[in-house]
């Protein structure tokens, strides 16, 4: 385990570390950083990147140990290196960009007092005389790319503002213009301070992104052309993001006031200080070009200043051949949302679609599990979070975790939600993989669609399971990777023997005849409380002695106390509510998708009761939707006085068999599990 | 200017000490100790130059301005240049965050003495030695130029620098120690000594061992271990129940000696002590003092030279047997009289009197 250290402590000097240990591992490297270096202000970008290297000091022997920004250190990093014990046959390695030789020797000595031995201290004036952030306490390195950069179907161009400011409309008019074009995909990286003044402009939509907001090895490695405006290099972060990018075999467009990336030797190209002129020199000179700019670019002696390899020969440390990744390449299903169980179901008749070849494995909630094991599908259990008080990301970190721990560059990666969280975005960006969005839609009133899409571009395709009426289908993005497919839904097959035998089971199992089943499933999942509807359903079928009440759930799902103590209403946990709702005389059900599907798809009388919460899709306008042709009977939750009325109706006048005859002749669309996952396998080069 | 010089004045060659007055530590100490001494052998001037080192402010170790104060003897700060037959600048090291000497130095012999080791253990540079002596030579315009220094060790230090370096051949090395005054007050020893160790320094990392060398010397074993002088362990958190540790300027030396019987004092592997002059203030308040070979090598049997997993066993036997202890201390304070003031003033008599010339 190689321990990365800082000189300091500081914003600045834990991003050199965080830059540092990620090369490291990319190389093959186990680095790792002392949890005590993770600043209080590190913000959310930051902490997700430093997941993957914090490490409890005490906890872990090191191997070698790598002081970052020597130049400058404080008593602190001597007295962990004091308390550190170290055998004398661990390797330190200090680098800084020394101003003098007092400086050097100064270092030298305060690291031998603390060690109580020499370090090797490496000074990077020497291998780079002209840094572009000679402030920088990262080494600034990169590993240098072998043969020609792999062009890319649609180049991508990021664009980093630096000092600009954005003060007028003009500006940011100039960049709206240039994300529409369809010669390249347009990324901006941008402040804080920047970020917020676009938020506020009417271009909100720009695709932006913070600094820390992926690492720097991340956005070289989906940049192909790097512009850089403003005065001067925007910090260690995007000295790497240039200095990887240029390694790689990308073009790098100098465009700060100062030449800063031409000045320092980097082979650059110089293009226009404004912005508005940026466009016409992109299109016009450089993406005709790449290649060729790319292949004069790579005959640069200044790429032997950054080389990587270089610095670990300086260093003693021998590169370990590149983790090589396993044979074979899986498909990652996260299903996520409340509970997440829908999502799971819905994924699981996806994966069990899928060609043999495709090796689908789910990352999932512990209530999910079950479920998804019984398919014979293997599944990570993820960690939901525990309570409020939990760091806000703090599961969703895990779920970074884990992703990253299972997945590989190639892997096939599918999202079933509706918010991309932090650790999606990150682990398909991070990981290269290809990647589907499995977007359910029906949006609610007053969800704001470019919050939704903001990180769709990650994404190699969209794939939207159709509700089963057209009004149902809105679209809310378009192209070639947006993909529609017929409903998904879950096929169980029960006869009439099969239905009846059922019914005698549950007769026998809760000691008691019953003439009319029915069955509740209002969900049990974080999305809303339904104790008042089982309340209202549960004293309503005790009056009724011939009645047997079930209220279903998912097993782990919460019902509130409210729901037991009943004689006709009794609770089951099953993962085979479909067979239940197949048995029953009145299915009492919320409007989700899942749970709508199966009522059409197997013509079940039903009662809907939608649920809403800012987080759920629009219930209200499914159910609407078939009880406006007459399919199902709708309370909503603005009428629970309606449901004792419309439960007799249903049980006592003969309603059921209305419904019944409307969706026995109701036309369905074909169902698209197939077609997604044909979709999802041809993304993942598993079709065929 | 004032014509009223008497012969004397005349015939006593004019000696300027060039100095960096804000060295808290032996720098000052010892300027301040020598300075009653060289006055004796000529007119006295006392040069102060502000450094990179320490800033802008004009402050003035309070050791060295007492005995300025006592010798009436005013401080000259950053004069443009210093003219003298003898110019004694002490501890160059001071210009070691700099490029350039603004003062202008002439003399007859200009004489560097080397407070800090110009090596550290296994031949590291201590600091950019070049870069100091440059600084002086181009500044200074004298018929010869020598380099004092202050103790065996440190003259090993600067010899074997002198060889290895390209740049500094014309410096010649004095043969005499320009050691350090140790005039302290003697205490006598204790005749009931226990197992009470303490240590005290400035709290550098230099000046502490490793942690499992510390341990060693303070053991749980010990009735007392106080540690004056130990800002980094405490700040680092770091503990032990049968520890005191105090900052640097917690107590007083004198109240820190009242604590102890035997003054436990080991480095870094990877620096040594030029002199020890803590070492001898400690003899001279009546304790055994142990320590390694190297750290103790200017005071010979005047310390108990030891290794850190040896202290517990000493200690032992010396609190068993106080006779043996008591002689310790007194063969030690005898020994502290090879530093003294007369001695001193032998050396430098050899130095700044008038046989001493220039060699062709």
């Amino acid at each position: 385990m190689i321990f990365v250290e800082a000189g300091q402590r500081s914003l600045r000097s834990f991003d050199s570390q965080l830059i540092f240990a990620e090369q490291l591992n990319a190389r093959g490297f186990n680095a790792c950083i002392g949890s005590e270096y993770l600043p209080e202000n590190a913000g959310r970008g930051r902490i997700y990147e430093a997941a993957k290297f914090l490490v409890d000091q005490e906890e872990y022997q090191a191997s070698t140990v790598f002081i970052l920004g020597a130049e400058e250190i404080d008593d602190l990093l001597l007295s962990s290196l004091r308390q550190k014990k170290l055998a004398l046959e661990t390797p330190v390695i200090a680098t800084g960009r020394f101003k003098s030789q007092q400086n050097y020797v100064g270092a030298k000595a305060r690291l031998a007092y603390a060690l109580g031995r020499e370090a090797n201290v490496i000074d990077l004036t020497e291998m780079q005389p002209r840094s572009i952030l000679p402030t920088a306490a990262s080494p600034l390195v990169a590993e240098l790319g072998q043969g020609p950069r792999p062009i890319r179907q649609k180049t991508a161009v990021t664009v980093v503002l630096g000092s600009i400011e954005l003060d007028t409309t003009d500006t940011l008019s100039c960049l709206a213009r240039m994300s529409n074009q369809s010669a390249y995909t347009l990324r901006i990286i941008v402040s804080g301070a920047q970020n917020e003044a676009i938020k506020a402009s009417p271009f909100s939509d720009l695709p932006t992104l913070l600094y820390t907001d992926l690492s720097p090895h991340s956005l070289a490695g989906s940049t192909d052309i790097l512009a850089m405006f403003g005065t001067g290099v925007a910090g260690v972060r995007m000295a790497t993001l240039a200095v990887e990018l240029i390694a790689a075999g990308g073009v790098a467009i100098d465009c700060t006031e100062d030449e800063a990336l031409m000045s320092a030797g980097a082979p650059a190209l110089l293009g226009p200080k404004s912005l508005f002129a940026f466009d016409g020199y992109l299109t016009g000179k450089v993406l005709g070009h790449r290649a060729m700019i790319a292949q004069q670019a790579s005959k640069s002696p200044w790429l032997q200043t950054v080389d990587i390899a270089r610095l670990e020969a300086a260093a003693g440390l021998s590169a370990p051949a590149h983790k090589t990744a396993p044979s074979g390449r899986q498909t990652l299903f996260l299903p996520t949302n409340g509970v997440g169980l829908g999502h799971a179901q819905r994924c699981t008749i996806i994966a069990k679609a899928l060609p043999q070849r495709s090796k689908p494995i789910f990352a999932a909630f512990p209530s999910c599990v079950p479920l998804v094991r019984r398919e014979g599908i293997d599944c990570i259990p993820l960690v939901a979070r525990a309570s409020a008080e939990d760091h806000i990301n703090a599961n969703d970190i895990l779920t970074y975790r884990r992703l990253s721990a299972a997945l590989n560059t190639a892997d096939t990666f599918v999202f079933d939600g509706g918010y991309v969280f932090d650790s999606v975005y990150r682990v398909i960006q991070e990981c290269r993989l290809s990647a589907v969005w499995l977007r359910r839609g029906l949006w609610p009133k007053g969800r704001s669609r470019p919050a939704m899409l903001r990180r769709e571009g990650i994404f190699d395709r969209v794939i939207v399971p159709s509700e089963a009426f057209d009004e149902l289908n809105d679209a809310y993005s378009y192209g070639d990777h947006v993909h529609y497919v017929g409903p998904i839904v879950r096929q169980v097959d029960q006869s009439k023997s099969e239905r009846e035998a059922l019914r005698e089971r549950l007769a026998d199992r809760f000691g008691r005849d019953f003439k009319h089943l029915v069955v509740s499933m209002l969900g049990g999942g974080v999305a809303s409380d339904r104790s008042a509807q089982l309340q209202a359903l549960s004293g309503m079928f005790e009056k009724r002695t011939d009645c047997l009440h079930l209220v279903v759930t998912w097993p782990g799902s919460v019902v509130h106390p409210s729901a037991f103590g009943w004689t006709n209403t009794r609770v089951v946990h099953t993962l085979e509510a479909t067979s239940l709702g197949l048995a029953a005389d009145l299915v009492v059900s919320a409007a989700g998708y899942n749970s709508v599907l199966e009522i059409l798809y197997h013509q079940l009388p039903a009662i809907l009761i939608p649920q809403s919460a800012p987080y759920l899709d629009d219930q209200e306008r499914r159910a609407r939707a078939l009880a406006d042709r007459d399919l199902c009977a709708i309370v909503t939750e603005r009428e629970l006085m309606k449901l004792e009325r419309t439960v007799s109706d249903c049980l006592d006048h003969g309603e059921t068999e209305v419904y019944q005859a409307a969706l026995q002749t109701i036309e369905l669309p074909k169902t698209g599990a197939e077609q997604a996952a044909r979709l999802i396998a041809e993304v993942g080069g598993n079709h065929g | 200017m004032s014509l009223s010089l008497s012969v004397a004045d005349l015939t006593l060659p004019k000696i300027a000490y060039v100095v960096e007055p804000r060295f808290s530590g032996g720098t000052s100490s010892a300027v301040a100790q020598e300075l009653r001494v060289a006055a004796q052998f000529g007119q006295l001037s006392v040069h102060a130059v502000t450094s990179k080192t320490f800033g802008k402010k004009q402050l003035v170790a309070p050791s060295l301005r007492r005995v300025l104060d006592e010798l009436h003897i005013p401080l000259i700060w950053d004069a443009p240049r210093i003219s003298a037959d003898f110019v004694i600048l002490h501890n160059p090291s001071f210009l070691k965050f700099q490029d350039e000497l603004p003062t202008k130095i002439f003399a007859r012999e200009l004489i560097v003495v080397t407070h800090e080791n110009f090596l550290r253990p296994g031949g590291e540079e201590g600091f950019d030695v070049a870069n100091c002596l440059n600084q002086i030579e181009a500044a200074s315009l004298a018929l010869k130029k020598t380099l004092a220094p202050i103790s065996g060790h440190n003259r090993k230090t600067v010899t074997d620098w002198l060889d290895r370096s390209c740049a500094a051949k014309h410096w010649q090395v004095l043969k005499a120690d320009w050691f350090n005054i140790c005039d302290f007050e003697l205490t006598e020893p204790s005749n009931q000594p226990s197992d009470r160790r303490g240590r005290h320094s400035r709290p550098g990392f230099e000046k502490f061992p490793t942690l499992i060398d510390l341990d060693h010397c303070f053991s749980p074993q010990a009735q007392e271990n106080v540690i004056l002088g130990a800002d980094s362990l405490l700040e680092a958190g770091f503990q032990r129940p049968h520890w005191t540790l105090l900052p640097f300027d917690a107590i007083s030396v004198s109240d820190f000696f009242e604590m102890i019987d035997f003054y436990v004092y080991f480095t870094a592997p990877t620096w040594q002590e030029s002199f020890g002059r803590v070492i001898a203030e400690a003899i001279a308040a009546g304790k055994v003092v142990l320590t390694d070979a190297n750290t103790g090598q200017a005071f010979g049997d005047a310390v108990v030279k030891c290794k850190p997993g040896e202290v517990d066993e000493i200690v032992a036997r010396f609190v068993a047997q106080p006779d043996s202890y008591q002689n310790q201390v007194r063969k030690a304070q005898q020994m502290l009289a090879e530093y003294s003031s007369q001695k001193f003033e032998a050396m430098i008599s050899g130095v700044l009197s008038s046989r001493s010339e220039v060699q062709p």
